[in-house]
Protein backbone atom coordinates (compact mmCIF):
# COMPACT_ATOMS: atom_id res chain seq x y z
CA UNK A 1 0.00 0.00 0.00
CA UNK A 2 1.30 3.45 -0.91
CA UNK A 3 0.51 6.54 1.17
CA UNK A 4 1.14 9.88 -0.58
CA UNK A 5 3.49 12.02 1.49
CA UNK A 6 4.68 15.63 1.27
CA UNK A 7 7.27 17.50 3.29
CA UNK A 8 6.50 21.20 3.40
CA UNK A 9 8.29 24.18 4.96
CA UNK A 10 5.51 26.39 6.37
CA UNK A 11 5.50 30.16 7.02
CA UNK A 12 8.21 30.81 4.44
CA UNK A 13 8.66 30.99 0.68
CA UNK A 14 12.16 29.46 0.79
CA UNK A 15 13.21 25.82 1.29
CA UNK A 16 15.01 25.00 4.58
CA UNK A 17 13.38 27.99 6.31
CA UNK A 18 10.05 28.25 8.16
CA UNK A 19 8.74 25.27 10.10
CA UNK A 20 8.82 21.82 8.43
CA UNK A 21 5.78 19.53 8.55
CA UNK A 22 4.88 16.27 6.87
CA UNK A 23 1.46 15.81 5.25
CA UNK A 24 -0.08 12.42 4.43
CA UNK A 25 -3.18 12.37 2.24
CA UNK A 26 -5.42 9.29 2.18
CA UNK A 27 -8.89 8.47 0.86
CA UNK A 28 -9.99 7.11 4.21
CA UNK A 29 -8.53 7.58 7.67
CA UNK A 30 -5.54 5.37 8.51
CA UNK A 31 -5.43 3.25 11.66
CA UNK A 32 -4.11 5.28 14.60
CA UNK A 33 -1.13 2.93 15.10
CA UNK A 34 -0.08 3.46 11.46
CA UNK A 35 -0.30 7.25 11.83
CA UNK A 36 1.78 7.17 15.02
CA UNK A 37 4.38 4.89 13.41
CA UNK A 38 4.73 7.20 10.38
CA UNK A 39 5.06 10.28 12.64
CA UNK A 40 7.67 8.47 14.74
CA UNK A 41 9.74 7.72 11.62
CA UNK A 42 9.58 11.34 10.50
CA UNK A 43 11.91 13.20 12.86
CA UNK A 44 9.70 16.26 12.29
CA UNK A 45 7.83 18.22 14.95
CA UNK A 46 4.46 17.33 13.42
CA UNK A 47 2.95 15.06 10.77
CA UNK A 48 -0.56 15.92 9.53
CA UNK A 49 -2.95 13.21 8.32
CA UNK A 50 -5.79 14.39 6.13
CA UNK A 51 -8.65 12.46 4.54
CA UNK A 52 -11.66 13.68 2.60
CA UNK A 53 -15.16 13.52 4.08
CA UNK A 54 -18.22 14.97 2.25
CA UNK A 55 -17.14 18.55 1.48
CA UNK A 56 -14.75 18.80 4.43
CA UNK A 57 -11.45 17.22 5.40
CA UNK A 58 -10.68 15.29 8.55
CA UNK A 59 -7.34 16.47 9.92
CA UNK A 60 -5.21 15.05 12.74
CA UNK A 61 -1.69 15.91 13.90
CA UNK A 62 0.92 13.60 15.45
CA UNK A 63 4.33 14.34 16.96
CA UNK A 64 6.86 11.47 17.01
CA UNK A 65 5.43 10.59 20.46
CA UNK A 66 1.73 11.42 20.53
CA UNK A 67 -1.35 12.98 18.91
CA UNK A 68 -1.74 16.73 19.54
CA UNK A 69 -5.02 18.73 19.58
CA UNK A 70 -3.93 21.69 17.42
CA UNK A 71 -1.05 22.63 15.14
CA UNK A 72 -0.90 25.80 13.06
CA UNK A 73 2.09 25.21 10.79
CA UNK A 74 1.02 21.65 9.84
CA UNK A 75 -2.47 22.99 9.00
CA UNK A 76 -0.93 25.62 6.71
CA UNK A 77 1.23 22.87 5.15
CA UNK A 78 -1.87 20.70 4.61
CA UNK A 79 -3.90 23.48 2.97
CA UNK A 80 -0.91 24.32 0.72
CA UNK A 81 -0.62 20.67 -0.34
CA UNK A 82 -4.36 20.16 -1.01
CA UNK A 83 -4.44 23.20 -3.30
CA UNK A 84 -1.12 22.40 -4.97
CA UNK A 85 -2.28 18.85 -5.75
CA UNK A 86 -5.64 20.05 -7.08
CA UNK A 87 -7.50 18.21 -4.32
CA UNK A 88 -9.36 21.34 -3.16
CA UNK A 89 -11.17 24.08 -5.13
CA UNK A 90 -8.80 27.10 -5.33
CA UNK A 91 -11.74 29.53 -5.14
CA UNK A 92 -13.33 27.96 -2.06
CA UNK A 93 -12.25 27.86 1.56
CA UNK A 94 -10.99 24.53 2.88
CA UNK A 95 -12.85 23.29 5.94
CA UNK A 96 -11.02 21.00 8.34
CA UNK A 97 -12.74 18.98 11.06
CA UNK A 98 -10.28 18.52 13.92
CA UNK A 99 -10.03 17.74 17.62
CA UNK A 100 -10.13 21.54 18.10
CA UNK A 101 -13.32 21.90 16.06
CA UNK A 102 -13.79 23.38 12.58
CA UNK A 103 -10.77 25.25 11.16
CA UNK A 104 -10.77 27.00 7.81
CA UNK A 105 -8.14 28.06 5.31
CA UNK A 106 -8.51 30.46 2.38
CA UNK A 107 -6.05 31.32 -0.37
CA UNK A 108 -5.06 34.63 -1.90
CA UNK A 109 -2.40 34.12 -4.59
CA UNK A 110 0.38 32.26 -2.75
CA UNK A 111 -0.64 33.41 0.74
CA UNK A 112 -2.80 31.10 2.84
CA UNK A 113 -4.91 32.44 5.70
CA UNK A 114 -5.94 30.34 8.70
CA UNK A 115 -8.74 31.40 11.04
CA UNK A 116 -7.65 30.73 14.64
CA UNK A 117 -8.83 31.87 18.10
CA UNK A 118 -7.51 35.15 19.56
CA UNK A 119 -5.86 34.47 22.94
CA UNK A 120 -5.57 37.20 25.56
CA UNK A 121 -4.08 37.12 29.07
CA UNK A 122 -3.36 39.19 32.15
CA UNK A 123 -0.29 41.06 33.39
CA UNK A 124 2.07 39.12 35.65
CA UNK A 125 5.59 39.47 37.04
CA UNK A 126 8.16 37.30 35.21
CA UNK A 127 10.04 35.28 37.88
CA UNK A 128 13.55 36.62 38.50
CA UNK A 129 15.11 33.25 37.63
CA UNK A 130 13.40 33.20 34.20
CA UNK A 131 14.63 36.76 33.54
CA UNK A 132 18.15 35.58 34.33
CA UNK A 133 17.91 32.42 32.18
CA UNK A 134 16.65 34.47 29.23
CA UNK A 135 19.01 37.38 29.94
CA UNK A 136 16.24 39.92 29.39
CA UNK A 137 14.77 42.93 31.15
CA UNK A 138 11.00 42.72 30.59
CA UNK A 139 9.07 45.84 29.64
CA UNK A 140 5.80 43.97 30.19
CA UNK A 141 4.87 40.32 30.82
CA UNK A 142 1.49 38.65 30.42
CA UNK A 143 0.34 35.14 31.26
CA UNK A 144 -1.61 33.86 28.25
CA UNK A 145 -2.63 30.32 27.20
CA UNK A 146 -0.32 28.76 29.83
CA UNK A 147 2.73 30.63 28.59
CA UNK A 148 4.60 33.82 29.33
CA UNK A 149 4.56 36.54 26.69
CA UNK A 150 7.54 38.76 27.52
CA UNK A 151 7.94 42.10 25.78
CA UNK A 152 11.47 43.53 25.75
CA UNK A 153 12.69 46.95 24.62
CA UNK A 154 14.68 46.14 21.47
CA UNK A 155 14.98 43.64 18.62
CA UNK A 156 18.59 43.02 19.63
CA UNK A 157 17.44 41.77 23.02
CA UNK A 158 15.22 39.18 21.28
CA UNK A 159 18.02 38.01 18.96
CA UNK A 160 20.48 37.77 21.87
CA UNK A 161 18.39 35.35 23.97
CA UNK A 162 20.45 32.17 24.41
CA UNK A 163 18.91 30.25 27.30
CA UNK A 164 20.25 27.28 29.25
CA UNK A 165 17.39 24.98 28.21
CA UNK A 166 17.93 22.55 31.11
CA UNK A 167 17.35 25.44 33.55
CA UNK A 168 14.30 26.67 31.61
CA UNK A 169 12.63 23.23 31.49
CA UNK A 170 10.73 23.49 34.83
CA UNK A 171 9.09 26.75 33.69
CA UNK A 172 6.13 27.34 31.33
CA UNK A 173 6.66 28.05 27.64
CA UNK A 174 7.98 31.56 26.87
CA UNK A 175 7.42 33.96 23.97
CA UNK A 176 9.97 36.80 23.84
CA UNK A 177 8.92 39.70 21.64
CA UNK A 178 9.81 43.27 20.71
CA UNK A 179 8.58 45.99 18.39
CA UNK A 180 10.42 45.64 15.08
CA UNK A 181 13.09 48.14 14.11
CA UNK A 182 11.78 51.03 11.99
CA UNK A 183 12.16 50.36 8.26
CA UNK A 184 12.44 46.57 8.71
CA UNK A 185 9.07 46.02 7.03
CA UNK A 186 7.79 44.22 10.15
CA UNK A 187 5.67 45.41 13.07
CA UNK A 188 7.00 43.00 15.69
CA UNK A 189 9.41 40.08 16.01
CA UNK A 190 9.38 37.13 18.41
CA UNK A 191 10.97 33.83 19.44
CA UNK A 192 9.30 30.88 21.17
CA UNK A 193 10.88 28.51 23.70
CA UNK A 194 9.16 25.36 25.01
CA UNK A 195 11.73 23.02 26.63
CA UNK A 196 8.95 21.87 29.03
CA UNK A 197 7.42 19.92 26.10
CA UNK A 198 10.75 18.88 24.60
CA UNK A 199 11.01 21.72 22.05
CA UNK A 200 13.92 24.00 22.95
CA UNK A 201 13.03 26.56 20.30
CA UNK A 202 10.21 26.21 17.79
CA UNK A 203 11.13 27.67 14.37
CA UNK A 204 7.77 29.32 13.55
CA UNK A 205 4.71 29.02 15.76
CA UNK A 206 1.11 29.68 14.71
CA UNK A 207 -0.30 29.42 18.24
CA UNK A 208 2.21 31.98 19.60
CA UNK A 209 0.83 34.46 17.08
CA UNK A 210 -2.71 33.86 18.40
CA UNK A 211 -1.32 35.52 21.57
CA UNK A 212 1.00 38.04 19.92
CA UNK A 213 -1.57 39.44 17.46
CA UNK A 214 -4.08 40.81 20.04
CA UNK A 215 -1.21 41.99 22.28
CA UNK A 216 0.53 44.07 19.60
CA UNK A 217 -2.75 45.12 17.97
CA UNK A 218 -3.80 46.87 21.21
CA UNK A 219 -0.32 48.32 21.71
CA UNK A 220 0.22 49.60 18.16
CA UNK A 221 -3.43 50.52 17.57
CA UNK A 222 -3.77 48.61 14.30
CA UNK A 223 -5.58 45.39 13.41
CA UNK A 224 -3.23 44.16 10.66
CA UNK A 225 0.46 43.54 11.21
CA UNK A 226 3.54 41.94 9.68
CA UNK A 227 5.38 39.57 12.01
CA UNK A 228 8.76 37.83 11.89
CA UNK A 229 9.73 34.87 14.07
CA UNK A 230 13.47 35.31 14.56
CA UNK A 231 14.55 31.65 15.03
CA UNK A 232 17.62 30.42 13.13
CA UNK A 233 15.33 29.10 10.34
CA UNK A 234 13.13 32.20 10.52
CA UNK A 235 9.57 32.70 9.31
CA UNK A 236 7.21 35.48 8.21
CA UNK A 237 3.51 35.84 9.05
CA UNK A 238 0.77 38.38 8.39
CA UNK A 239 -1.67 38.61 11.28
CA UNK A 240 -5.05 40.32 11.58
CA UNK A 241 -7.22 40.56 14.66
CA UNK A 242 -10.91 40.12 13.85
CA UNK A 243 -13.01 40.18 17.04
CA UNK A 244 -12.28 37.01 18.99
CA UNK A 245 -10.43 35.44 16.04
CA UNK A 246 -6.95 35.90 14.57
CA UNK A 247 -6.34 35.52 10.86
CA UNK A 248 -2.85 34.04 10.41
CA UNK A 249 -1.40 34.21 6.91
CA UNK A 250 1.71 32.57 5.57
CA UNK A 251 3.33 30.99 2.55
CA UNK A 252 4.63 27.45 2.17
CA UNK A 253 7.05 25.56 -0.04
CA UNK A 254 7.07 21.84 -0.88
CA UNK A 255 10.45 20.20 -0.36
CA UNK A 256 9.68 16.51 -0.84
CA UNK A 257 6.88 14.74 -2.64
CA UNK A 258 6.66 10.97 -2.45
CA UNK A 259 4.90 7.93 -1.09
CA UNK A 260 5.38 5.65 1.87
CA UNK A 261 5.40 2.00 0.90
CA UNK A 262 3.96 0.03 3.80
CA UNK A 263 3.01 -3.60 4.36
CA UNK A 264 5.30 -4.70 1.54
CA UNK B 1 14.10 24.48 -9.32
CA UNK B 2 16.05 21.23 -9.32
CA UNK B 3 14.24 17.97 -8.64
CA UNK B 4 16.14 14.84 -7.65
CA UNK B 5 15.07 11.33 -6.67
CA UNK B 6 14.96 10.76 -2.93
CA UNK B 7 14.41 7.51 -1.01
CA UNK B 8 14.22 6.41 2.60
CA UNK B 9 15.44 2.86 3.16
CA UNK B 10 15.46 0.78 6.34
CA UNK B 11 18.82 -1.01 6.26
CA UNK B 12 20.08 -4.17 8.04
CA UNK B 13 16.57 -5.50 8.45
CA UNK B 14 14.01 -7.49 6.51
CA UNK B 15 11.04 -5.76 8.16
CA UNK B 16 9.74 -2.21 7.85
CA UNK B 17 10.46 0.12 10.81
CA UNK B 18 13.36 -2.12 11.86
CA UNK B 19 17.04 -1.59 11.08
CA UNK B 20 18.53 1.84 10.52
CA UNK B 21 16.75 4.42 8.34
CA UNK B 22 18.88 6.19 5.72
CA UNK B 23 18.06 8.85 3.18
CA UNK B 24 19.41 8.27 -0.33
CA UNK B 25 19.63 11.21 -2.75
CA UNK B 26 20.31 10.43 -6.42
CA UNK B 27 22.36 13.23 -8.02
CA UNK B 28 23.63 13.87 -11.57
CA UNK B 29 26.36 16.18 -10.26
CA UNK B 30 27.45 17.47 -6.86
CA UNK B 31 25.52 20.21 -5.09
CA UNK B 32 27.37 22.67 -2.83
CA UNK B 33 28.42 21.03 0.49
CA UNK B 34 26.24 23.48 2.37
CA UNK B 35 23.16 22.24 0.51
CA UNK B 36 24.02 18.57 1.19
CA UNK B 37 24.26 19.39 4.90
CA UNK B 38 20.96 21.32 4.77
CA UNK B 39 19.17 18.35 3.20
CA UNK B 40 20.57 15.94 5.82
CA UNK B 41 19.55 18.33 8.60
CA UNK B 42 16.06 18.90 7.20
CA UNK B 43 15.13 15.21 6.96
CA UNK B 44 16.65 14.46 10.36
CA UNK B 45 17.60 10.86 9.50
CA UNK B 46 20.68 9.37 11.20
CA UNK B 47 22.47 9.48 7.83
CA UNK B 48 21.71 10.65 4.32
CA UNK B 49 23.78 9.29 1.42
CA UNK B 50 24.37 11.30 -1.77
CA UNK B 51 25.77 9.69 -4.88
CA UNK B 52 26.85 10.75 -8.38
CA UNK B 53 27.69 8.35 -11.26
CA UNK B 54 31.41 8.40 -12.18
CA UNK B 55 31.97 6.16 -15.19
CA UNK B 56 31.35 2.60 -14.02
CA UNK B 57 31.55 3.69 -10.36
CA UNK B 58 29.60 6.00 -8.09
CA UNK B 59 31.01 8.76 -5.91
CA UNK B 60 29.40 8.45 -2.48
CA UNK B 61 29.21 10.80 0.52
CA UNK B 62 27.32 10.57 3.81
CA UNK B 63 25.98 13.32 6.10
CA UNK B 64 24.41 13.18 9.56
CA UNK B 65 22.14 16.12 10.51
CA UNK B 66 25.30 17.72 11.97
CA UNK B 67 28.42 16.64 10.04
CA UNK B 68 29.85 14.78 7.03
CA UNK B 69 30.87 11.21 7.97
CA UNK B 70 34.08 9.43 6.96
CA UNK B 71 32.32 6.08 6.50
CA UNK B 72 28.77 4.82 6.87
CA UNK B 73 27.69 1.23 6.39
CA UNK B 74 23.92 1.34 6.59
CA UNK B 75 23.57 4.28 4.18
CA UNK B 76 25.90 2.48 1.74
CA UNK B 77 23.73 -0.63 1.96
CA UNK B 78 20.68 1.62 1.46
CA UNK B 79 22.32 3.19 -1.63
CA UNK B 80 23.05 -0.22 -3.13
CA UNK B 81 19.44 -1.24 -2.46
CA UNK B 82 18.16 1.90 -4.23
CA UNK B 83 20.41 1.17 -7.23
CA UNK B 84 19.28 -2.46 -7.48
CA UNK B 85 15.66 -2.45 -6.34
CA UNK B 86 14.48 1.04 -7.31
CA UNK B 87 16.66 2.14 -10.25
CA UNK B 88 17.17 -1.23 -11.97
CA UNK B 89 20.98 -1.29 -11.88
CA UNK B 90 21.86 -4.37 -13.96
CA UNK B 91 25.13 -5.59 -12.37
CA UNK B 92 25.65 -7.71 -9.26
CA UNK B 93 28.52 -5.55 -8.01
CA UNK B 94 28.41 -1.87 -7.27
CA UNK B 95 31.61 0.08 -6.74
CA UNK B 96 31.67 3.32 -4.74
CA UNK B 97 34.46 5.87 -4.38
CA UNK B 98 34.42 7.39 -0.90
CA UNK B 99 36.51 9.30 1.60
CA UNK B 100 37.35 5.85 3.04
CA UNK B 101 38.59 4.52 -0.29
CA UNK B 102 36.89 2.19 -2.72
CA UNK B 103 33.89 0.31 -1.31
CA UNK B 104 32.24 -2.59 -3.09
CA UNK B 105 28.75 -3.92 -2.52
CA UNK B 106 27.44 -7.12 -4.06
CA UNK B 107 23.85 -8.32 -4.11
CA UNK B 108 22.45 -11.84 -4.18
CA UNK B 109 18.83 -12.75 -3.44
CA UNK B 110 18.12 -9.47 -1.65
CA UNK B 111 21.14 -9.80 0.65
CA UNK B 112 23.70 -7.01 0.24
CA UNK B 113 27.35 -7.57 1.15
CA UNK B 114 29.55 -4.57 1.95
CA UNK B 115 33.29 -4.97 1.40
CA UNK B 116 34.69 -2.46 3.92
CA UNK B 117 38.11 -1.71 5.44
CA UNK B 118 39.00 -3.63 8.60
CA UNK B 119 39.75 -1.23 11.45
CA UNK B 120 41.26 -3.46 14.10
CA UNK B 121 40.96 -1.78 17.50
CA UNK B 122 43.93 -1.60 19.87
CA UNK B 123 43.93 -1.52 23.67
CA UNK B 124 43.24 2.04 24.84
CA UNK B 125 42.71 4.20 27.91
CA UNK B 126 39.09 5.10 28.55
CA UNK B 127 38.64 8.90 28.91
CA UNK B 128 37.39 9.83 32.41
CA UNK B 129 34.26 11.50 31.06
CA UNK B 130 33.17 8.30 29.33
CA UNK B 131 34.03 6.20 32.41
CA UNK B 132 31.99 8.49 34.68
CA UNK B 133 28.97 8.36 32.36
CA UNK B 134 28.68 4.53 32.56
CA UNK B 135 26.64 2.66 35.17
CA UNK B 136 28.87 -0.44 34.81
CA UNK B 137 32.51 -0.93 33.87
CA UNK B 138 33.78 -2.82 30.81
CA UNK B 139 36.15 -5.79 31.08
CA UNK B 140 38.29 -4.40 28.23
CA UNK B 141 38.66 -1.08 26.36
CA UNK B 142 39.96 -0.76 22.80
CA UNK B 143 39.92 1.94 20.15
CA UNK B 144 40.11 2.38 16.40
CA UNK B 145 37.84 5.19 15.10
CA UNK B 146 35.42 4.34 17.90
CA UNK B 147 35.95 3.36 21.51
CA UNK B 148 35.06 -0.32 21.85
CA UNK B 149 33.93 -1.28 25.36
CA UNK B 150 33.74 -5.02 25.95
CA UNK B 151 31.37 -6.45 28.56
CA UNK B 152 30.92 -9.95 29.94
CA UNK B 153 27.29 -10.55 29.00
CA UNK B 154 24.52 -9.70 26.57
CA UNK B 155 22.48 -8.43 29.57
CA UNK B 156 25.13 -5.75 30.23
CA UNK B 157 24.75 -4.50 26.66
CA UNK B 158 20.94 -4.55 26.87
CA UNK B 159 20.72 -2.90 30.29
CA UNK B 160 23.60 -0.40 30.28
CA UNK B 161 22.66 3.16 31.17
CA UNK B 162 24.80 6.03 29.95
CA UNK B 163 24.53 9.49 31.53
CA UNK B 164 23.94 11.60 28.45
CA UNK B 165 24.68 14.94 30.09
CA UNK B 166 28.11 13.70 31.19
CA UNK B 167 29.12 11.91 27.99
CA UNK B 168 27.98 14.90 25.89
CA UNK B 169 30.97 16.80 27.28
CA UNK B 170 33.25 14.83 24.95
CA UNK B 171 33.48 15.14 21.16
CA UNK B 172 34.91 12.16 19.30
CA UNK B 173 33.60 13.04 15.78
CA UNK B 174 33.33 11.16 13.55
CA UNK B 175 33.55 8.34 16.07
CA UNK B 176 31.38 6.99 18.84
CA UNK B 177 31.25 4.48 21.67
CA UNK B 178 30.59 0.79 20.93
CA UNK B 179 29.24 -1.38 23.74
CA UNK B 180 29.69 -5.10 22.98
CA UNK B 181 29.55 -8.59 24.50
CA UNK B 182 29.33 -12.21 23.38
CA UNK B 183 25.74 -13.12 22.43
CA UNK B 184 23.73 -15.87 24.06
CA UNK B 185 22.47 -17.40 20.82
CA UNK B 186 24.55 -15.39 18.40
CA UNK B 187 28.28 -14.67 18.08
CA UNK B 188 28.25 -11.12 19.41
CA UNK B 189 25.89 -8.25 20.23
CA UNK B 190 26.49 -4.50 20.30
CA UNK B 191 25.06 -1.00 20.65
CA UNK B 192 26.49 2.30 19.36
CA UNK B 193 26.33 5.75 20.95
CA UNK B 194 27.51 9.11 19.56
CA UNK B 195 28.12 11.88 22.11
CA UNK B 196 26.76 15.32 21.11
CA UNK B 197 24.74 13.93 18.18
CA UNK B 198 21.01 14.52 17.69
CA UNK B 199 20.65 10.72 17.42
CA UNK B 200 22.49 9.61 20.58
CA UNK B 201 22.01 5.89 19.91
CA UNK B 202 22.43 4.72 16.32
CA UNK B 203 20.00 1.87 15.53
CA UNK B 204 22.39 -0.25 13.41
CA UNK B 205 25.96 0.75 12.61
CA UNK B 206 27.84 -0.90 9.75
CA UNK B 207 31.05 1.11 10.29
CA UNK B 208 31.27 0.01 13.95
CA UNK B 209 31.46 -3.56 12.64
CA UNK B 210 34.70 -2.63 10.81
CA UNK B 211 36.23 -2.83 14.32
CA UNK B 212 33.86 -5.35 15.94
CA UNK B 213 34.57 -8.02 13.30
CA UNK B 214 38.39 -8.18 13.65
CA UNK B 215 38.06 -7.98 17.46
CA UNK B 216 35.54 -10.83 17.80
CA UNK B 217 37.20 -12.91 15.05
CA UNK B 218 40.31 -12.93 17.27
CA UNK B 219 38.39 -13.61 20.50
CA UNK B 220 36.14 -16.33 19.11
CA UNK B 221 38.67 -17.68 16.62
CA UNK B 222 36.04 -17.58 13.86
CA UNK B 223 36.02 -16.02 10.41
CA UNK B 224 32.25 -16.01 9.91
CA UNK B 225 29.97 -14.57 12.55
CA UNK B 226 26.40 -13.44 13.01
CA UNK B 227 25.80 -10.27 15.00
CA UNK B 228 22.83 -8.41 16.44
CA UNK B 229 22.69 -4.72 17.24
CA UNK B 230 20.43 -4.44 20.28
CA UNK B 231 18.87 -1.01 19.69
CA UNK B 232 15.10 -0.54 19.94
CA UNK B 233 14.73 -0.94 16.14
CA UNK B 234 17.27 -3.76 16.06
CA UNK B 235 19.40 -5.05 13.22
CA UNK B 236 21.01 -8.28 11.99
CA UNK B 237 24.48 -8.34 10.40
CA UNK B 238 26.24 -11.30 8.79
CA UNK B 239 29.98 -10.76 9.21
CA UNK B 240 33.17 -12.17 7.66
CA UNK B 241 36.73 -11.34 8.73
CA UNK B 242 38.81 -11.20 5.52
CA UNK B 243 42.16 -9.89 6.72
CA UNK B 244 42.52 -6.24 5.76
CA UNK B 245 38.83 -6.14 4.77
CA UNK B 246 35.57 -7.07 6.42
CA UNK B 247 32.40 -8.31 4.71
CA UNK B 248 29.17 -7.10 6.29
CA UNK B 249 25.87 -8.39 4.90
CA UNK B 250 22.27 -7.41 5.52
CA UNK B 251 18.85 -6.87 3.97
CA UNK B 252 16.95 -3.66 3.27
CA UNK B 253 13.39 -2.35 2.79
CA UNK B 254 12.33 0.77 0.87
CA UNK B 255 10.07 2.88 3.10
CA UNK B 256 9.64 6.05 1.01
CA UNK B 257 10.09 6.79 -2.65
CA UNK B 258 9.88 10.38 -3.79
CA UNK B 259 11.32 13.56 -5.23
CA UNK B 260 13.22 16.33 -3.48
CA UNK B 261 12.78 19.89 -4.81
CA UNK B 262 15.61 22.34 -4.25
CA UNK B 263 16.63 25.77 -5.49
CA UNK B 264 19.78 25.77 -7.57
Amino acid sequence: MEIPFFQVDAFTDQPFKGNPAAVCITDSALPETTMQQIAAENNLAETAFVSQAAGTFNLRWFTPLTEVPLCGHATLATAHTLWQQGLADPLQEIRFDTQSGRLTAVRNEDWITLNFPSLTGHTVHLPQEVQEILGVTPVHTIDVFNRYLVEVATEAEVYDVCPDFARLTPYPKVIVTAKAAAGSGYDFISRFFAPCIGINEDPVTGSAHCCLAPYWSAKLGKPEMQAYQASSRGGALRVKVDGDRVLLSGQAVTLIRGAYIINN
Amino acid sequence: MLSVKFFIVHAFTDRLHGGNPAGVVVLEEWLPDEQLQQIAKENGLPETAFFVPEGARFALRWFTPEIEMDLCGHATLATAHVLKAMLGYPGENMVFRSESGQLEVSEANGLYTLNFPSRKPLPAELPDIIRQSLDRMPVAVLKARDYLLVYASEEDVRDIRINRQLIDQINIDPGGVIITAPGRQIDFVSRFFTPQASHFEDPVTGSAHCSLIPYWAGQLNKKEMKALQLSERGGTLYCVDAGSRVLISGSAKTYMSGTLYIDN
